[in-house]
């Protein structure tokens, strides 16, 4: 029967809870309240009944970002016709924007086409599931990456609910993520627009502060009465985007994911990490008294077993 | 082995040879055999065939993986960003090795000193589960040698997975303590024996405490990712607890299919008190493993009331989700309660070896099988598969090395 | 001078005011051809035939909003500028800008409150989505090439032409 000597416990605890020390202090997360992003961060409104598909924001992309030569040409419109498991086209490590054709029934207009890149969420999920603090929300609005402390664990991709992060399989030395990041380095932090808003012909696109693009996004909708569809994407969604898009035709219609609730990703986990400090600080007690309680039974049949 | 000792081949359990000289550590790791008679045993022994394919195929693929890279080695892609690396050799090996909290728990702290023949072997369960669990893992990362950058480079506190990271590596720490007794018994190194001792208590409270947290961490994984994992696997609350009261009794149940499959395999090497007391042990982890069970359930069933999921349960997934449940859950908790009724360590094996199933088959499930359920289905690569099996096969190979030289499965003889 | 000779004056004095002044109501047709260049880097200039569109078009303000003086074609706008008088152009790069997320003129945009048009767009954008938008209405030319061909700048940018990547296309990838 171990007799708990007050010294030897707090030997043993406070080597054990030294080390939780440092876990456990870590793992609380932010409290109530959402983080409504930066004052004057940027956003680009995306107008969906003006894209026509001619693929320029993509070459633009390319060019910006240094990224490697395409399978095929950028005027090329048989990529709208590629599916993949079933899928139509989605970022990878070599496009970090592309677009899509959607045909839907009964439109005018013809098909609607949709131009895809990171959505530089303001609460993003790649960031707040990332155990390195590879992403960061910039003031100016972009979610940007650090390559240099990747370590590789792909939980952002897990983590981002548009599936957007893509990463260099193919490399063995030096694979990371790769994703839009708004021409930050090269454009945004200078207070310029990135390059596939620059050169897109249409001027599907408007760069200007997120406050300033609700604003007009809600505008348009309301000067041209039954054009629109009556919904903002991204002023919401997920906490939420810089990104944000209006379309003409129901947005499940064309590709985009309507059931994703207001709450940024963050939110699903926090109730999980208000659990951690509840642990760290109730067990040590719990189990210490289980351990007095059993202890104490057994010093008693001791007793008993000497007496007798 | 077992034919040795079968002949009357006394394997080694003290300090001193039986003319009173001390076997060396060379003597020591081999048997007591010598290197000649050692080997003959090796390659007599058929698993050790087996073990030699798996090596042959597996070990090209494994060093193909790091020289190639991931693209080469896995189905991984940019919509599936886990596979069978993490899906078996993280979120079903550490579910698995609970029972070194559990044994630590019960015995040092609950003082059930009736534990104390299986415990040690719930300890080494435990320490190689997260050992390998952190092998496969190093195996998947697309950068392994970054990986003590959430330690000292980069910290990312708010995220889960980095209360994963610090959890198994401080967890780690401590199931190695805890098992330096038996380390300081083969090797004769009472200090070290001493030292552990004295700080056993606060070992094992704060292995409870690593525990709790990242096997429901591990859970809570799968809630960055609400809409992908199917809402029969999912839930924002609960998901943590699930993963938690789910290692309880995988832990256990992976201790009993250990502990079996240590008797029948490695019989020479289990003493009399480890024989005689299995039994009874086996029905005493049975209990606990249903209550864990009885406990998953009403939960599992909370959770699924609590998103209002009841109709998926009628859908092609729903069919599934009830096999899983039936099978992984329902009849081990049947089983395992007869077998304690009935006072039958056989029933209790049989329901073990479904319970471990049925882990893996949840594990499997959230994280790779109805993970992206929206989508299509993925298929591991044949590589994946080849790797995953050679990774496993060495975690069994230094299982059994170990088991056949410290002293888990038989007592020390300290001289008197 | 006769009343003969005056007459004949008076109406050479018309004809010729009719003729000389391009500006005045929607008989007079303005340039006949166009050159649109002034953004020409991916693709060459547009060869714009005016007088051919004025004539489809019928009223100036499909395409020139108010600025020639009459009324504009949609009713929301002329809520405002019904009775406009004749901007100083009605060339599109006059109130279009160039640049239209240059900084300097987002913070014009930005610090008049009073201003309505803050979704103006640029001078490219003002250009395809007035021209493609008619063109798709009414079956004209929808393709980039169909009115200004590509430089050779732009076959770089596309990787199109000789810039084209090789021809078969790698197998995997994710």
């Amino acid at each position: 029967m171990k007799k708990i000597d007050r010294r030897n416990f707090l030997k043993g605890g406070l080597a054990g809870s030294a080390a939780i020390a440092v876990t456990g202090t870590a793992a609380t997360a932010k409290g109530a309240g959402t983080f409504g992003g930066y004052p004057n961060s940027m956003g680009v409104l995306v107008d969906l009944t003006k894209c026509v598909g001619c693929r320029t924001c993509e070459a633009a992309c390319n060019k910006e970002q240094g990224l490697p030569e395409p399978e095929k040409p950028f005027n090329d419109t048989s990529v709208f016709d590629e599916i993949k498991h079933g899928q139509k086209r989605r970022t990878s490590e070599k496009a970090y924007t592309v677009v899509n054709r959607y045909e839907v029934e009964g439109r005018e207009g013809g098909p609607v086409f949709r131009k895809i890149q990171c959505n530089h969420c303001q609460e993003p999920a790649c960031l707040t599931s990332c155990f390195v603090n590879a992403y960061t929300k910039t003031p100016e609005g972009a979610v940007v990456y650090n390559p240099k402390v990747c370590v590789g664990c792909r939980t952002c991709m897990v983590a981002c609910p548009f599936y957007i992060p893509a990463y260099s399989y193919s490399s063995a030395i030096n694979p990371v993520v790769k994703k839009c990041i708004m021409c930050y380095d090269t454009r945004l932090k200078f207070g310029r627009p990135p390059a596939c808003v620059e050169a897109c012909p249409q001027e599907v696109m408007v760069f200007g502060k997120r406050t300033d693009l609700i604003k007009l996004g809600h505008q348009r909708i309301k000067e041209n009465p039954g054009k629109y569809v009556d919904h903002l994407y991204g002023e919401n969604e997920v906490g939420g985007t810089s990104w944000m898009y209006l379309s003409d035709v129901p947005f499940d219609k064309v590709g985009f994911d309507t059931h994703l609730g207001n709450e940024p990703i963050i939110s699903y986990v926090k109730e999980f990490l208000t659990v951690v400090p509840m642990v760290l600080t109730i067990w040590p007690a719990l189990f210490t008294g289980f351990h007095l309680l059993s202890n104490r039974k057994e010093a008693l049949t001791k007793e008993e077993e000497t007496k007798g | 082995m077992n034919r040795l000792v079968g002949r009357g081949f006394q394997p080694i359990a003290s300090h001193v040879k039986p003319d009173g000289t001390r076997w060396s550590v060379k003597e020591k790791l081999l048997l007591g055999l010598t290197p000649r008679e050692y080997m003959a045993v090796q390659v007599r022994n058929p698993f050790n065939w087996l073990l030699w394919l798996i090596y042959a195929i597996g070990l090209p693929v494994l060093v193909g993986r790091f020289i190639y890279g991931l693209g080469w080695a896995t189905h991984g892609s940019y919509d599936y960003p886990w596979g069978l690396f993490l899906a078996w050799g993280l979120f079903t090996m550490v579910p698995l090795s609970a029972s070194g909290f559990m044994m630590g728990t019960t015995v040092e702290l609950f003082g059930r000193k009736d534990f104390k023949p299986i415990e040690r072997l719930g300890l080494l369960n435990g320490l190689l589960g997260y050992l390998f669990a952190v092998m496969f893992l190093q195996v998947d990362l697309g950068q392994p040698w970054r990986l003590i950058y959430p330690m000292f480079v980069s910290l990312g506190p708010a995220a889960v997975l980095f209360l994963v990271a610090w959890h198994v590596a401080t967890y780690l720490s401590c199931q190695v303590a805890e098992l330096v007794p038996a380390y300081a018994e083969w090797m004769g190194l009472p200090k070290a024996k001493k030292a552990i001792k004295s700080i056993v208590l606060g070992l094992t409270v704060a292995g409870i405490i690593l525990s709790t947290l990242h096997q429901g961490a591990l859970g809570a994984l799968f809630t960055y990712a609400p809409g992908k994992v199917h809402p029969l696997w999912y839930s924002s609350p609960f998901q943590w607890f699930h993963f938690l009261v789910s290692a309880i009794f995988a832990g256990l149940s992976m201790l009993i299919v250990v502990s079996t499959l240590s008797k029948w395999f490695l019989r020479w090497r289990c003493d009399d008190n480890f024989k005689k007391n299995l039994d009874t042990l086996t029905v005493g982890l049975a209990k606990g493993a249903a209550l864990a069970l009885i406990t998953y359930l009403v939960i599992k069933v909370i959770g699924i009331a609590h998103d209002n999921d009841w109709e998926y349960l009628f859908s092609g997934w729903g069919q599934w989700f009830l096999f899983e449940m039936t099978v992984g859950v329902i009849v081990p908790l049947v089983l395992y309660t007869m077998a304690v009724r009935n006072d039958s360590a056989k029933l209790a094996r049989f329901s073990a070896f479904l319970a471990v199933f049925g882990i893996a088959l949840n594990r499997l499930n959230t994280a790779l099988i109805t993970f992206n359920w929206k989508l299509y289905q993925e298929i591991p690569h044949w590589r994946e598969v080849v790797i995953v099996i050679t990774v496993y096969a060495t975690y069994i190979v230094v299982y059994r090395a170990v088991l056949a030289r410290l002293p888990i499965l038989y007592t020390w003889k300290e001289r008197n | 001078m006769g009343g003969r000779t005056r007459r004949v004056m008076g109406v050479a004095v018309v004809v010729a005011a009719l003729g000389v002044s391009p500006h005045i109501g929607r008989a007079a047709g303005g340039p006949a051809m166009v050159e649109l260049g002034s953004l020409s880097t991916l693709f060459g200039a547009v060869p714009f035939d005016h007088a051919k569109h004025a004539g489809l078009a019928g009223d100036c303000a499909e395409c020139h909003h108010h600025t020639l003086g009459g009324a504009p074609v949609k009713e929301n706008c002329a809520r405002c500028h019904k009775a406009n008088q004749p901007a100083k152009s009605a060339a599109c790069r006059e109130c279009h800008p160039a640049e239209r997320f240059e900084a300097g003129y987002m913070a014009t945009v930005a610090g008049n409150p009073q201003l309505y048009h803050t979704g103006k767009p640029g001078l490219k954008g003002a250009y395809h989505q007035k021209c493609l938008g008619c063109h798709q209405a009414m079956g004209g030319p929808t393709g980039c090439e169909d009115c200004h061909s590509m430089t050779e700048k732009g076959e770089a940018f596309y990787r199109t032409g000789k810039y084209a990547p090789a021809a078969a296309p790698k197998k995997g990838g994710h």
